[in-house]
């Protein structure tokens, strides 16, 4: 009897608390993402539609820059997604070591960055890595290189600008959220592990990262759902070039929308292209961390 | 020993390898204030003269106080907001679950990839309709329901003690004071972090503020920043000066929090 | 829960009211006439001054000038319109040439048709010809683009150079008086941005081509004019004579700075290089060079420019054709005032008979400059920008690294070709 009214309460609570937001997620998410998922079957300049079918799901399959830019993505993907968090991972614990000195200022450092706004940043790295800026002054000055590195002509130093400039601005940001969910770990689960001579690394694979699981989990969605959708470095740092080289899918939407003549239907296919991207990896990624709880 | 100092030595030397790339960047814009536009761009590392000359050129060209309250309004309003819904539903989702709920919530998940130049169009056109174009409802009314944050807050609620809540229970309490007198204070840094990121998101928001302002009085700082940028003969000593300005609200904002952070980590050390 | 509730309603409310209150700031003024543009220093502070000069005799009438950059204007117009919805839009707007075509024919309807409101014979016929579909002609004229070919007079004395050794020369000249003034100067004659495409557009205009035919259709394969453009870039960009840069910054800084000895492109970069007064009586301008051995070239061209529009939805449109109609279509003094504090080298043809463009002029070397430009504009061959330039342009873009590493100007073209009929289904 009473567990059935503890049952009810529980429904109520549960629709109670996340009611204000599922209200407005419907209004401001689910309406524009039904309206554009339409557009997607719509082709046509400007605002003249008609019916498309599969045209554009076929436009895209003999469109090469729909092709660089997807290659683009994954590539920033693979290389930018696994560095930063990794070294946001490998920072954060060692922050977390009351035995570090000057631990305050460390930490205060790495954060800063997440800090500066996107439209701040990309003009502080344009400047920075202009071709005779001081990036390019301080290697040569080193004897690394002897020719400054045209960081935005050059298809190759581009990508690193722009992986460098992410993982610049981000990693602080995952960072917070490992240090705050460090602070769950109970301290004397690593007292006792170092007085049972566990090595620092073998306390970190053993200890912190399963315990950290759920924030992992948290951040590595989060940010490959950014790396899909990376628009603002490669907008304001290389404009995409040269020659498409840092093209983004969500760049091209872009284009595709403002730059182009408007092709709203097609711009909506090759979004909806970002949410399967997205969808699947999500559940790889969800379902991989569900695996290793259970092992 | 030997091998462990060592190995202390290079770990002090790598933190601070990463501590200066992290800040270097600050250092830039500071002394780019100073300096006369071609110098900047030209790289030169040191302090120059300029720096009232581009304070003067920076407030010439805008009303930089109503810029800096405009965004300061945005940025307060839409963090408190957005804090409040989502860890609601963060919490409400994590602990009251059933389902339907979960299957609610990983369609959410699925909806956090739709990328936000494909929604543009359609938003424009709601808000428009809703006769909220140039004001700063506008602006921060579809932000406040976070999914990335509601998301963060279930993860982070995960780690809150059922016991607690539990005894609470018992205590009598009901389950909006179980959050707002015991989870919401237990959960004291996950709210510092995620103001940070709010915040900080809020206030260098730059393309939905785009579509949404009209006017030169309802500009937010962002904006002003890139049409200094973008003209024939960019003043960039005077952007320096704009960029700084847009930095250090948020950087007030972070070493404020901060504390907070650094106290619950001593807390934890104790 | 009801606590928290009406604590949100609370603070919502604060919001609505924090809201509310800006509009009716901006409903209270009678007759303001709102105007886009993009370049607060430039084509912002020709419009202020423009609102100065209409203030005098119709002090009833106020302008509200609002500045974006570029890219967020454009972003704002081609929302606005696409979702059809006119009420926040601007009474006018200021559109680059190259997108005229783009905005006019893919919003029908949109813009305000001028014709019969204003004289367009007082104007340069290239800048009416882009903002004309069918009968009807929708833009009041603003900056020319007309090309020049900057150049350092101290440098090229330096080399052997008199004024009269860089008029009329072509492509193949320059390279090697490029090639000269380095081997006796040590500096570069000019800096170049691989992501930018503007030369070709300038090379292709001044033959009086276009990527697209007159009825809209690609004009990549078999166009002769852009085959000549691609291998003479090639020419350049193997030649060594330049200094690379990366993005507008960097290249405005590279001979604003001195560093580089010459720069072509639109008059409208003369505000800038007089921002340092430094180099003051050391530039001198020429036409630019001209591609070899291509039928119909000419030493003149346009690069950019940009014209204002009248929104057909605007409440206030009499009010904003009157005012465009009575400085910009009729203020001799105006325009001296613009072409002075801006360098903005306006179309409106009865202004060249202003001072200010008679006038030589001491920064550069006592050229009589603004003539000069008059009579340039004038022979710049007008060519149909059609609506695709921008997908155009960046399939050229996607070819030069392949053209500065050697590749076959054939094989480029025919990428070109293959990403433009993909661009524009």
């Amino acid at each position: 009897m009473s567990g059935t009214r503890l049952a009810r309460n529980e429904q109520i609570n549960g629709w109670l608390f996340i009611a204000p937001s599922v209200l407005l997620i419907g209004i401001f998410l689910v309406y524009p993402i039904l309206w554009s998922l339409w557009m997607s079957f719509q082709v046509g300049k400007g605002m003249n539609f008609s019916f498309g079918g599969f045209t554009n799901i076929i436009r895209l399959t003999k469109d090469p820059i729909f092709q660089i830019a997807l290659t683009n993505t994954l590539i920033f993907l693979v290389f930018q997604v696994p560095i930063m968090l990794t070294l946001a991972l490998l920072l954060a614990s060692a922050l977390n070591d009351p035995k570090l000195k000057f631990r305050g200022f460390f930490r205060t450092a790495i954060f800063l960055p997440c800090v500066t706004s996107l439209v701040a940043y990309s003009a502080l790295f344009r400047s920075m890595f202009s071709n005779e800026g001081v990036v390019n002054k301080t290697l040569m000055a080193m004897h690394i290189i002897d020719q400054p590195i045209l960081w935005t002509s050059d298809p190759f130093w581009a990508k690193v600008l722009v992986i460098s400039a992410i993982t610049w601005r981000w990693t602080g940001y995952n960072m917070i959220f490992y240090l705050a969910a460090l602070q769950n770990i109970d301290r004397s689960i690593y007292e006792a592990a170092k007085i049972d001579g566990v090595p620092a690394w073998a306390r970190f694979t053993q200890i912190t990262v399963p315990m950290l699981k759920p924030v992992i989990l948290f951040t590595s969605v989060t940010s490959t759902i950014g790396t899909l959708q990376l628009f603002d470095e490669v907008f304001n740092i290389t404009e995409g070039g040269p020659a498409n080289a840092t093209m983004t899918l969500s760049l091209y939407i872009y284009n595709l929308t403002f730059r182009f003549m408007p092709s709203f239907g097609y711009a909506s296919t090759v979004s909806y292209v970002i949410v399967v991207g997205v969808a699947i990896l999500s559940f790889v990624q969800f379902y991989l961390a569900r695996e290793r709880s259970r092992a | 020993m030997i091998a462990r100092i060592l190995t202390r030595g290079s770990l002090y030397v790598l933190m601070s390898l990463v501590a200066f790339v992290s800040v270097f960047p600050f250092y830039w814009m500071i002394v780019g204030a100073t300096n006369t536009s071609s110098d900047v761009i030209r790289g030169k590392p040191t302090f120059g003269t300029a720096l009232f000359d581009n304070i003067a050129h920076f407030f010439n060209l805008f009303d930089v106080p109503r810029v800096l309250l405009n965004t300061t309004i945005i940025a307060v309003v839409g963090t408190v907001l957005t804090l409040a819904l989502s860890s609601l539903a963060g919490y409400g989702f994590e602990m009251f679950r059933s389902k339907f709920r979960d299957k609610l919530f990983g369609l959410m998940l699925t909806m956090l990839s739709i990328p936000f130049s494909a929604l543009m169009i359609p938003l424009f056109i709601m808000m428009s309709q809703a006769g909220l174009m140039n004001t700063f409802v506008g602006i921060i009314l579809p932000g406040i329901a976070s999914i990335y944050i509601i998301f963060y807050f279930r993860q982070a609620t995960k780690a809150f003690p059922s016991e607690l809540r539990d005894a609470a229970r018992i205590d009598g309490l009901k389950e909006w004071q179980i959050f707002l007198y015991v989870y919401l204070p237990v959960m004291r840094s996950t709210y510092a972090a995620a103001t940070i990121i709010v915040f900080m998101a809020n206030w260098n928001n730059y393309l939905w503020p785009l579509i949404i302002l009209q006017s030169n009085e309802n500009k937010v700082i962002t904006l002003i920043i890139s049409s200094m940028r973008s003209g024939y003969n960019p003043q960039f000593g005077a952007v320096m000066v704009a960029v700084v300005l847009a930095t250090l609200p948020t950087l007030f904002i972070f070493f404020a929090l901060q504390r907070r952070f650094v106290e619950g980590l001593l807390g934890s050390v104790k | 829960m009801n606590m928290s509730t009406n604590g949100w309603r609370r603070l919502i409310g604060a919001a609505v009211m924090a809201g509310a209150s800006m509009l009716s700031v901006s409903a209270a003024l009678a007759t303001e006439i709102t105007v886009w543009c993009w370049a607060p220093e430039f084509n912002g502070a020709a419009m202020k001054a423009a609102a100065e000069a209409y203030a005098k005799s119709n002090p009833d009438v106020t302008l509200n000038i609002v500045d974006f950059d570029k890219g967020a204007l454009e972003q704002k117009l081609q929302t606005q319109l696409a979702a059809g919805i006119t009420t926040d839009l601007p009474d006018i707007v200021l559109i680059e040439d190259y997108g005229a075509q783009k905005y006019l024919q893919s919003f029908p309807g949109a813009f305000e048709s001028l014709t019969g409101k204003v004289d367009y014979s007082k104007f340069a016929p290239y800048k009416v010809s882009l903002a004309t579909v069918g009968d009807n002609t929708y833009s009041l004229p603003f900056d020319s683009g007309a090309t020049g070919l900057f150049y350092r007079t101290d440098l090229l004395d330096k080399a052997g150079f008199k004024p009269a050794d860089l008029e009329g020369i072509t492509w193949d000249r320059f390279i090697e008086i490029a090639k000269e003034v380095e081997a006796k100067t040590g500096q570069k004659m000019i800096d170049i941005d691989i992501n930018d495409a503007g030369v070709i557009r300038i090379m292709l205009q001044s033959a009086g081509s276009w990527y697209f035919n007159a009825d809209g259709s690609p004009n990549i394969v078999d166009n002769a004019v852009l085959k000549a453009a691609l291998t003479t870039y090639q020419k350049i960009l193997q030649s060594g004579i330049y200094k690379p840069v990366s993005g507008w910054n960097d290249y405005t800084a590279a001979f604003m700075g001195g560093e580089v000895a010459s720069v072509y492109t639109g008059v409208w970069i003369v505000g800038g290089i007089k921002g340092n007064q430094e180099l003051s009586g050391k530039w001198g301008v020429a036409p630019i060079p001209k591609l070899d051995g291509v039928e119909g070239a000419t030493n003149f061209s346009n690069l950019g420019g940009s014209s204002w529009y009248v929104l057909a939805s605007s409440p206030n449109k009499d009010a904003a054709i009157d005012f465009l109609n009575k400085v910009w279509a009729g203020d001799v003094d105006f325009y001296q005032k613009i072409l002075v504090g801006q360098g903005a080298f306006g179309t409106w043809m009865p202004a060249r008979e202003g001072d200010a463009y008679k006038s030589a002029d001491p920064f550069f070397s006592n050229q009589p400059v603004w003539q000069n430009f008059s009579d340039w504009v004038q022979k710049i061959p007008g060519v149909n920008y059609g609506i695709f330039t921008n997908e155009a342009d960046q399939a050229v873009l996607a070819q030069i690294p392949a053209i500065q590493a050697g590749g076959s100007i054939e094989d480029a073209i025919k990428a070109i070709d293959a990403q433009i009929q993909q661009q524009i289904q």
